[in-house]
């Protein structure tokens, strides 16, 4: 009986380790406080570049940016650091009139992943 | 896998923290309270045990410390691997986290070889523990470069210097509650005399308020530079979370003063009843406290300062209506109808919220509510012997258990098409709500199984308090995760409440199993005050439109 309530409590133990195994996501620290969409639209068929200013620094060669077309297709596009740290700059193929949003994912440099969507309308 | 990498990386921060607690708070409890040095010449069994126990837990502490870097490090390249869908190096090796994480590596293993070898066999020696003092200080600065402050461009030297303090005055204070809490184990064990105990409660009483000196003085403008404005501190995860540490520090400091009053009533009348039988059990609850707080505070390092976001900061009033009471939601939309409104949910262009969505968590969330709140009514009318039937409360556990295992996640088993395990190794969130259902599994059984044993050594009931504790630290740092920063905060709110609410109950039942009166009365009704608070939170409970 004293052998089984051992087990017991050692199982428990183990259940209990098991339940500490949890927490929220990350939501990170790489957050966008200013890009160029806001001031500047994008026109239809002509290639442009899109400025993204970043609170902290951020390591561009694990970071990830897509474009996203209508019916949530993306697309892989080219980062390059800006002149001022914290700044990236994306290459933007030439586009039809539409909806789009660009996906990234940021690896600041306290190590934290951000991933967020930026929407914007290309004009005609 | 993304998501599970995702979540071991978050829980591995609040252990990263209790394991550099047990080293920096040994180390500064060496130094300052223990200093062993002054007894090379008149050792004496008590000496040698106590210096030992100090040395164990730092040795300990500093080889745990260096498996958790390790595993962060590995955590890190996996997540790049699974974002990135890519090999993350060489990249990943130039970066300040992968540096800095090999350097605090590196000096936590040379940190823990030394004390096992080298101070443990000197332990009278007050230059070998100035040495290992100077190898935590390096290894304290290398972690400066891991901290959110290291990547920011305003004030980047003073907020990463103020994050140091900040963490090795909370280790501190923390580490040295973990060496009263040994203390107090060689107490009860009769390996040291009774005198130990208040002695090391009194020379640690000045030191623990030096820490909170530091954690405040350190603290205040870390947050003044983070958060620039009251809706900051209200509508943003960064400031709620904030707002719970100042409660968590609250409740450990109202501990920390009721050890004290009991020890300077000891000193002043030798009155020995509550220094030895309430304050061991306070001090266990303000463990319970701490560990909560430095996961908390782990759970801080992920959000978004306030500043940065002022543009999905929630108002006072969106915040408070989160909270507004309401006739709680007894019917559910249809699960076809909750599918229909998905992809829309989840799409990045087009995106259109889903009032089925919405609803549906409404009603889980309402109707766990109603299940906790007639839970906690039952639990008070537990204490009037007339209404001896209602000591089964716990039933009520099983059945939202079971509810919740049917409901939480919409897409997976049973009702949806994702597979019971595959859902819980892509996705975090359903992982911890798995979790979460095989804790109110336990807390149902264990606690029903304890309630009716009529062995009055049975450790059982304490198993409850724990469990309530892990929960709440669940709830603490459990997030929802999605694309809308303010619907997300205003959906985690809540939860971070139902957390605080589930360890009060937690210290309150603890104290209830362990103190004398009239403190037992009086813990055993908050705990039962705080079970009812959850189940109101829960009834009451409303997502944004998102």
């Amino acid at each position: 009986m004293h052998l089984r309530t051992c087990q017991m409590q050692r199982l428990l133990c183990r259940l209990i380790l098991l339940s500490c195994c949890y927490t929220g996501l990350v939501n990170a620290h790489a957050v966008v406080t200013d890009y160029s969409l806001k001031l500047q639209t994008v026109s239809a068929g002509k290639a442009s570049q899109v400025k993204l200013n970043f609170n902290s620094n951020i390591e561009l060669g694990l970071s990830q940016v897509f474009l996203v077309r209508t019916g949530d297709v993306e697309e892989v596009l080219s980062v390059t650091a800006g002149k001022e740290p914290g700044v990236a700059l994306i290459d933007m193929p030439a586009l039809d009139a539409g909806v789009y949003a660009l996906h990234y994912k940021i690896f600041a440099a306290d190590g934290h992943i951000t991933e967020d969507v930026i929407h914007f309308t290309v004009q005609p | 896998m993304e998501g599970i990498a995702d979540f071991l990386d978050s829980i591995i921060g609040g252990i990263d923290l209790i394991c550099y607690s047990l080293v920096i708070g040994g180390l500064v409890w060496g130094l300052f309270i223990l200093r062993p040095w002054e007894y090379a010449h008149k050792q004496n069994k008590v000496h040698i045990i106590l210096t030992e126990q100090t040395i164990r837990l730092i040795y300990q502490g500093a080889f745990a410390l260096a498996i958790v870097q390790f595993i962060k490090i590995i955590l890190k390249i996996w997540l790049m691997d699974s974002i990135l869908e890519r090999w993350p190096f060489p990249e990943f090796a130039s970066t300040t986290q992968f540096i800095g994480g090999i350097f605090r590596l590196s000096l936590a293993i040379a940190l823990a070889t030394f004390v096992y070898s080298v101070l443990r066999h000197n332990a009278y020696s007050r230059k070998q523990w100035f040495n290992a003092a100077i190898i935590a200080g390096l290894m304290i600065i290398s972690g400066a470069w891991l901290v959110h402050a290291a990547g920011r461009f305003e004030y980047r030297v003073i907020l990463m210097a103020l994050t140091t303090i900040h963490q090795v005055s909370a280790a501190v204070w923390i580490g040295g509650v973990f060496q009263l809490v040994s203390i107090w184990q060689l107490t009860r064990q009769k390996q040291i005399p009774d005198s130990y105990w208040p002695d090391s409660l009194r020379r640690f009483s000045r030191l623990g308020m030096i820490a909170v000196a530091g954690i405040l003085l350190s603290g205040t403008p870390m947050a003044l530079n983070y958060i620039t404005s009251w809706n900051g501190f209200i509508g943003t995860g960064y400031g709620n979370i904030l707002l719970v540490k100042f409660l968590l520090l609250a409740i450990a400091l109202g501990f920390a003063w009721l050890n004290r009053r009991a020890v300077l009533q000891y000193a002043s009348s030798a009155n020995k009843h509550d220094v030895f039988n309430r304050v061991p059990y306070y001090i266990e609850a303000e463990t319970f406290v701490l560990i909560t707080l430095l996961f908390t505070a782990a759970s801080l390092a992920s959000q978004p300062p306030a500043i940065d976001i002022p543009g999905l900061t929630a108002t006072w009033g969106e915040v408070l209506h989160s909270f507004a009471p309401r006739i709680p939601l007894t019917t559910s939309p249809s699960h076809a109808a909750l599918l229909a409104g998905e992809a829309g949910r989840t799409a990045i262009i087009g995106q259109t919220p889903s009032a089925a969505a919405t609803a549906w968590s409404d009603y889980n969330h309402n109707i766990a509510g109603i299940f906790v709140t007639v839970m906690s009514l039952f639990a008070m009318l537990s204490y009037r012997k007339s209404l001896t039937w209602t000591r089964y409360w716990p039933v009520g556990f099983i059945g939202l258990g079971i509810f919740i295992l049917l409901r939480a996640d919409a897409e997976t088993w049973p009702n949806g098409t994702m597979g019971f395990w595959e859902s819980m190794l892509e996705n975090g969130e359903i992982f911890q709500h798995r979790i979460a259902t095989l804790l109110v599994f336990l807390l149902g059984g264990i606690e029903l199984r304890a309630r009716m044993t009529s062995d009055p050594e049975s450790k059982l009931p304490y198993i409850f308090p724990i469990l309530c504790a892990f929960g709440g630290l669940m709830l603490l740092t459990h997030s929802h995760v999605g694309f809308q920063a303010k619907s997300s905060f205003l959906i985690q709110i809540g939860h971070t409440f139902m957390g605080l609410f589930a360890l009060i109950m937690a210290i309150g039942r603890w104290l209830e199993l362990k103190l004398d009166s009239p403190g037992k009365n009086i813990a055993g009704f908050i705990s039962g005050f705080a079970f009812f608070q959850i189940g109101l939170i829960l009834i009451f409970y409303q997502e944004p439109l998102y």
